[in-house]
C-alpha cells in the first residue's frame, strides 16, 4: 500500500514538479508568475493537439513548452515592459488561458491519442518496493527527475545561475558587467513558462492521455505555493510536489479503506498538508526571498 | 489630489456609457440581427398568465452545468438539444454552457426569455431552484428540468432510470470479474450518484454473491488528473473492472484499458475507447423525448401532459440504453444479461426490491416492498458490499 | 500620480486641459482597443461583432432589469475588491477573498438556519451580518496567525486557504446543513424570508449594493483620513519607516488582514441574503478573484474600485448575452474579460506618468 502511494505520488506530482521547477527559475530572477496554472493549460492543449496532428508525443513536447513560453511572454511583457502588477496579471493570465484553451481545445475533447507510457527499466524495475516506485514511469518522468540536479547545477554552480540569481537579488551587480537584468529577467519568465507548458504536457500526453478544457484544476496555483514552500530550491521544490501527490494518492487509498472519515476533510488534506510543509519549513529558518521578488510580494508593485 | 479621484472615476464611468450611448445608438438602422429578437422589449410577463405555458415562442433555452463535448451528461443533454433544433427550424435554439447551480443560473433563464424563449431546458439538478424561482415570475414559461423532484404549475421534470441498465452493467461485470472486486469512481455523494453505484453492485451481487465495489470520491465532475489517479489507486487495490459517475468519462476508460482491466462506460457508448476491455455501459437518449416535450409545450397542451409532473423515462420507453458489448464478452454473459433486461422491460424484475441492505446491515427496503420514486431519488445510503463511506 | 500631482500648480490652466484631454483619450483606448482585438477574433468565428456588442449594451443598460444585473454583480466584486485593497494598502497581498467570501456564506446561513429562523428583519439581518463578518473574519484570521506567527507570506496561505474553504462550505451542505426537505441534495435549507434583503422592484437588485458602496465610501474614509490609515499607508509604503517610528507593524498587519475579512465575509452574507436564498457548494464562486482583480486595476483605491467593480461586472452580465446571442461557447467570455484586464493592468506605468 505503501508503494501504491508513493508510486502515485510521482504520478501525480510530475506535472506539479515541472511546473514548480519553472516557477523557481523565473522567481529567482525576481519575477512571480500566478500564470503559470495558465502555462500549464496552454503546454497541456498544445502538447496535445500536435501529438494528436503528428502522433509524435515528443513533438507534443516541444509544442507544449512553447505554448507554455508563449503564455509566459504575455506575462513578461505586461510585468517587464508595461509595468503591470505581477500578481493581478499573473491572475488575468489564468482566467485569460482558461478562455483560450476552452475555446480551441473543443475539437480536442474527444480525440485519442498514444502519448507517452510508461517504459520500465530493464533491471532496476525489478528492485523490490524500489523498482515499482521509481523504475516503471513514462519517458517524461524521468527526464523530469533528471532535471532537477541539472537545475541545481546551473543555478548555483555556473554563470548562468549566478546572472539569473543575481537580475532576483543585485540588479546593480548586472548593470555592472554589462547585462541588461530585464533581458535576464525576460528569459527566465519565458524558460519558467516552457517548464511548465511541458508540465501540462505531462498531465494531458502522459499521465491521462486527455485534454479537457480548465483540466489543470489548480496544479498550477499548487506549483507555485511550493516554490515559496521549497524556499527557492530545486530538489525541496521537487520534494514538495511529491509529497503534494502522496497527498492526492492517499486520500484516494484511505477512501477505499472504508473508515469513517469525511471525503471533504480527505479533499482538504494535499492543501493542508503543503500549509503544514511550509509552516514547517518556516518556522525552522526564515528562508532568504530572492530581494526583488520580496518587493513584489510585500505589494511593492510593479516590475 | 482626492477630487482627481473622483474626475478618473467619473471619467471611466463616462467612458462606458459614452460607449454604451453610440453603439445603440447606431445600431438602429442596422438593426435585424440574430442576437436581440423582437420580441425582447415586452418582457414583464404578467400579462402573459392566461396564456398556456409554453406557446408563442420564438426560442427554445437550454443551460448545461458543463460543456456540450465532455463525452457525457451534458452532451446527451446537448444532442437531444439539436434535435429540437431540427424538428423545429423555426424555434431558435438559445444555449448556455457551464452555468453554474446558483442565483447565476436564474440571470440566465431570463435572459433566454427576453429572447424568446417560452419554453426552457435546465439541465442539472442543482438548477432546479433558480428555474422554480423564474418559472414563478414567468407562468408562461414552460420549464422542462432534468431530475428535479420538485415540480411547479409550469415547471415539469424529466429523467430517465438509468439505474436500470446501470443494474445491468453490473450483472455483467459481476459475471465478468475474477477478483470479484469492482471499482466506481465518482464525483461527489449526491442521491443520483449513491443510487447508481447502488444499482451497480446490486447488478453484480445478484450473480456473485462474494461481489463488492469499492467507491472513490474525486470531488469533481471532470478532472482528469484526479481521475486517473482514482483509476490507478482502484487497480492497485486489486479492482478488475472500474465504472464511473462522472460528467467526462474518457480517461477512466482508457486508463483501464491500459492498465489491462475492464471497464463499464456511463452515458454514452465508448466501446471503441477500449477494444479489450469494454463490458457495456448505460446511456440517455434524449433526443425524442426533448422533441416530444417541445411538441407539447408549443401546442398549449402542458398542463395535464405526462410532462407537467415528474416523468421519468424507462428502459422500455428507451429513454435509458444498455449500449453494446464489448468484443470480449462471452456469448452466455450476454444471454444473461440480455434476459435480464427483458425481465426488466416487463416489469418482472425491479433491481431495488426488498430486502435491500445497507453497508451496516440495516435493512433500508423492507421484504417485499418496492421503493417510490422519491425515495430511490434520494437515496443516501450504499447498499451491503460497498466500500466506502458516504460524509454525513 | 504624486509626481503629477506635485506638478499641478506650476502647470498652465490650458496644460492641465491638455493633459486631461490626453488621458482621457488614453483611457478611452485602453478600454476599446480589447474589444477592436476581440472583434476581430469574433469576426474570424463568424459572428457579427457590431450587433453583439450592441445586444450586450442592450442586455446591461437597455432597462433596469439589466443594470440592476450588472449593480448585482457588481456588489460582491465591489467588498472582495475591498478586501483585497484594504490589506494592499498596508503592503499585503490578499488573495483569499474567495475562501473568506465562502466562509462568510457558510457562518450567515448558519446563524441564518439555526438561530435567527424566527426573527424579524430588523434584528435578524444585522445579526446575520455579523455571522458573516465574523466568518470571514475567521478566515483571513488562519492567515493573520500564520503571517504574523508563522511568518507564512499571506500570498500564498490564502490562495491555498481558497480551496480549503470551498471543500469545508462542501462538507457542511453535504452534512450538518443539508435541507432535510431537498431530497439529501447538497443544499442548505433556505433562510426564513424576514432575512432577505429587500429588493428593487422589477430588478433582482437588492439593498446589498448600497451596503457595498457604503463600505467603500468607508474604507476610503478610513484610509485618507484617520491615524489608523495613516499608519497602513506609510506601512505599505515603507516598512522601513514604520518600524522606525515604532508602529507595532504586527497588529496593523492582522488588523488589515482581519478587516479584510470581515469585507469579503459580508460580500458571502450579501450573496445568501440578497439572492441566493440558500447555501450551496458553488455560492460566490470566483467572486473572490474578479475581486482582487478589480482592486489591482484601481490601483487598490476604494473609490475607483466602484468603477472597476461595475466594469466587471458588467463585462460578466454580458458575457452571458454574448453565449446565448452568438453560439460562442462560454470559455470566450474569459477572453474577452483577460483582454480588457490586459490592458487596463499594461496601461498603468502611463497613467502613473
Amino acid at each position: 500500500m505503501i508503494a501504491d502511494i508513493l508510486t502515485g505520488a510521482l504520478r501525480s506530482g510530475t506535472s506539479v514538479m515541472l511546473a514548480s521547477q519553472g516557477e523557481l527559475v523565473s522567481e529567482r530572477a525576481g519575477v512571480i508568475n500566478l500564470g503559470t496554472e495558465g502555462a500549464m493549460l496552454a503546454g497541456a492543449l498544445g502538447g496535445f493537439a500536435v501529438t494528436v496532428w503528428t502522433g509524435n508525443p515528443w513533438l507534443g513536447v516541444l509544442a507544449g513548452g512553447f505554448c507554455g513560453m508563449l503564455i509566459a511572454a504575455i506575462h513578461a511583457f505586461l510585468v517587464l515592459t508595461c509595468g503591470a502588477n505581477q500578481l493581478a496579471t499573473g491572475l488575468t493570465i489564468m482566467f485569460f488561458a482558461i478562455g483560450l484553451t476552452s475555446f480551441f481545445g473543443r475539437e480536442f475533447v474527444s480525440q485519442r491519442i498514444v502519448g507517452f507510457n510508461p517504459v520500465p527499466i530493464p533491471l532496476l524495475s525489478d528492485i523490490p518496493f524500489v523498482g515499482g516506485i521509481l523504475f516503471n514511469h513514462d519517458p517524461l518522468t524521468y527526464l523530469s527527475i533528471a532535471l532537477v540536479p541539472c537545475l541545481w547545477y546551473a543555478l548555483f554552480r555556473k554563470r548562468l545561475g549566478v546572472i539569473l540569481r543575481a537580475a532576483g537579488e543585485r540588479e546593480e551587480v548586472l548593470f555592472a558587467s554589462g547585462i541588461n537584468p530585464k533581458l535576464v529577467r525576460y528569459l527566465a519568465v519565458l524558460a519558467g513558462g516552457c517548464l511548465a507548458g511541458v508540465g501540462g504536457v505531462q498531465l494531458s500526453v502522459a499521465f491521462t492521455h486527455s485534454w479537457v478544457e480548465n483540466m489543470t484544476q489548480g496544479r498550477g496555483v499548487v506549483a507555485v505555493a511550493l516554490v515559496i514552500f521549497a524556499s527557492w530550491k530545486p530538489a525541496r521544490a521537487m520534494l514538495g510536489a511529491y509529497l503534494f501527490g502522496a497527498a492526492q494518492a492517499l486520500q484516494l487509498t484511505v477512501q477505499q479503506m472504508g473508515w469513517p472519515i469525511s471525503t471533504f476533510f480527505l479533499f482538504m488534506v494535499p492543501y493542508l498538508l503543503t500549509l503544514a510543509a511550509l509552516l514547517v519549513v518556516e518556522r525552522r529558518k526564515q528562508s532568504v526571498t530572492p530581494e526583488a521578488l520580496g518587493k513584489v510580494l510585500a505589494g511593492d508593485t510593479g516590475g | 489630489m482626492k477630487r482627481r479621484v473622483w474626475i478618473k472615476a467619473n471619467q471611466w464611468i463616462a467612458c462606458a456609457l459614452t460607449i454604451a450611448v453610440l453603439m445603440a445608438g447606431c445600431s438602429q438602422p442596422g438593426g435585424g440581427g440574430g442576437a436581440s429578437a423582437p420580441g425582447a422589449a415586452d418582457t414583464e410577463s404578467a400579462s402573459g398568465g392566461t396564456a398556456a405555458p409554453g406557446t408563442g415562442g420564438t426560442a427554445v433555452g437550454f443551460i448545461f452545468v458543463g460543456t456540450k463535448d465532455d463525452h457525457g451528461y451534458n452532451q446527451a443533454a446537448y444532442i437531444g438539444s439539436e434535435a429540437v433544433e431540427k424538428a423545429y427550424p423555426d424555434l431558435k435554439v438559445l444555449r448556455a454552457e457551464n452555468v453554474p447551480e446558483t442565483a447565476e443560473a436564474e440571470r440566465v433563464m431570463e435572459q433566454m426569455i427576453r429572447d424568446g424563449a417560452k419554453i426552457i431546458f435546465p439541465t442539472s439538478y442543482g438548477h432546479l431552484d433558480p428555474a422554480l424561482n423564474v418559472a414563478k415570475r414567468h407562468p408562461d414559461v414552460a420549464f422542462f428540468h432534468q431530475g428535479g423532484l420538485k415540480t411547479a404549475e409550469n415547471l415539469g421534470t424529466y429523467f430517465g432510470t438509468i439505474w436500470e441498465p446501470i443494474y445491468l452493467a453490473g450483472v455483467a461485470a459481476g459475471k465478468m470479474s475474477k477478483t470479484g472486486k469492482l471499482g466506481y469512481v465518482v464525483s461527489v455523494p449526491i442521491p443520483q450518484v449513491l443510487l447508481n453505484v447502488n444499482a451497480f453492485q446490486l447488478g453484480a451481487r445478484s450473480v456473485n454473491p462474494n461481489a463488492t465495489t469499492s467507491v472513490v470520491f474525486t470531488g469533481s465532475w471532470c478532472d482528469p488528473g484526479q481521475q486517473a489517479n482514482a483509476a490507478n489507486s482502484l487497480i492497485d487495490a486489486g479492482v478488475d473492472v472500474i465504472t464511473q459517475h462522472q460528467d467526462c468519462t474518457k480517461t477512466i476508460i482508457e486508463t483501464a484499458e491500459r492498465r489491462g482491466v475492464m471497464s463499464v462506460g456511463y452515458h454514452t457508448d465508448a466501446s471503441e475507447l477500449a477494444p479489450n476491455g469494454w463490458l457495456t455501459g448505460s446511456s440517455w437518449n434524449w433526443s425524442d423525448l426533448f422533441v416530444d416535450m417541445v411538441k407539447v409545450a408549443v401546442n398549449g397542451e402542458f398542463k395535464g401532459s405526462k410532462y407537467d409532473g415528474k416523468y421519468r423515462g424507462m428502459l422500455k420507453d428507451d429513454i435509458v440504453q444498455l449500449a453494446n458489448f464489448g468484443a470480449n464478452v462471452p456469448d452466455d454473459v450476454k444471454a444473461l444479461v440480455e434476459e435480464k433486461k427483458a425481465a426488466l422491460i416487463d416489469g418482472t424484475l425491479h433491481p431495488f426490491a426488498g430486502p435491500v441492505k445497507d453497508q451496516t446491515g440495516n435493512v433500508r427496503i423492507a421484504e417485499g416492498e418496492l421503493p417510490t420514486l422519491d425515495e430511490l431519488e434520494a437515496t443516501d445510503y450504499l447498499v451491503e458490499g460497498v466500500i466506502g463511506n458516504i460524509p454525513k | 500620480m504624486k509626481q503629477q500631482a506635485a506638478a499641478l500648480p506650476l502647470q498652465g490652466a490650458s496644460d492641465i486641459w491638455r493633459s486631461r484631454v490626453r488621458s482621457a483619450g488614453v483611457q478611452a483606448a485602453v478600454l476599446l482597443a480589447p474589444f477592436v482585438l476581440y472583434g476581430l477574433f469574433l469576426l474570424a468565428n463568424g459572428v457579427n461583432p457590431w450587433t453583439l456588442y450592441v445586444s450586450m449594451i442592450r442586455s446591461t443598460f437597455g432597462d433596469l432589469y439589466g443594470l440592476g444585473e450588472v449593480l448585482l454583480k457588481a456588489t460582491p466584486i465591489i467588498l472582495t475588491g475591498l478586501a483585497a485593497a484594504l490589506p494592499a494598502k498596508a503592503g499585503l497581498v490578499n488573495v483569499g477573498g474567495e475562501g473568506q467570501l465562502a466562509i462568510g456564506a457558510l457562518f450567515s446561513t448558519w446563524f441564518a438556519v439555526f438561530y435567527l429562523d424566527q426573527m424579524s428583519a430588523w434584528v435578524g439581518i444585522p445579526l446575520m451580518l455579523l455571522a458573516g463578518a465574523l466568518g470571514g473574519a475567521v478566515w483571513a484570521g488562519i492567515t493573520a496567525a500564520l503571517k504574523v506567527s508563522g511568518r507564512l507570506n499571506e500570498t500564498i496561505t490564502s490562495l491555498l486557504l481558497n480551496y480549503v474553504a470551498a471543500y469545508t462550505v462542501s462538507f457542511f451542505v453535504h452534512g450538518l446543513l443539508k435541507d432535510p426537505e431537498s431530497f439529501n441534495w447538497p443544499f442548505s435549507p433556505e433562510i426564513s424570508p424576514a432575512l432577505r434583503l429587500p429588493i428593487l422592484d422589477g430588478t433582482r437588485l437588492h439593498i446589498g449594493f448600497a451596503v457595498a458602496i457604503a463600505f467603500a465610501a468607508v474604507v476610503w474614509f478610513v484610509l485618507a483620513k484617520t491615524r489608523v490609515g495613516f499608519r497602513i499607508r506609510v506601512l505599505g509604503s515603507n516598512r522601513l519607516a514604520a518600524e522606525r517610528a515604532g508602529f507595532n507593524i504586527n497588529r496593523t498587519y492582522v488588523a488589515v488582514l482581519l478587516a479584510g475579512g470581515v469585507l469579503a465575509g459580508i460580500a458571502g452574507m450579501i450573496e445568501i441574503a440578497g439572492i441566493e436564498g440558500r447555501l450551496r457548494p458553488e455560492t460566490g464562486a470566483d467572486y473572490g478573484y474578479l475581486g482582487f482583480l478589480a482592486a489591482m486595476m484601481a490601483w487598490n483605491h476604494p473609490v475607483r474600485l466602484i468603477a472597476t467593480g461595475f466594469l466587471l461586472g458588467m463585462i460578466s452580465v454580458a458575457g452571458n448575452t454574448l453565449e446565448i446571442g452568438s453560439g460562442l461557447p462560454s470559455s470566450s467570455v474569459h477572453i474577452l474579460m483577460g483582454l480588457v484586464l490586459f490592458f487596463i493592468l499594461g496601461s498603468r506605468r502611463q497613467k502613473e506618468g
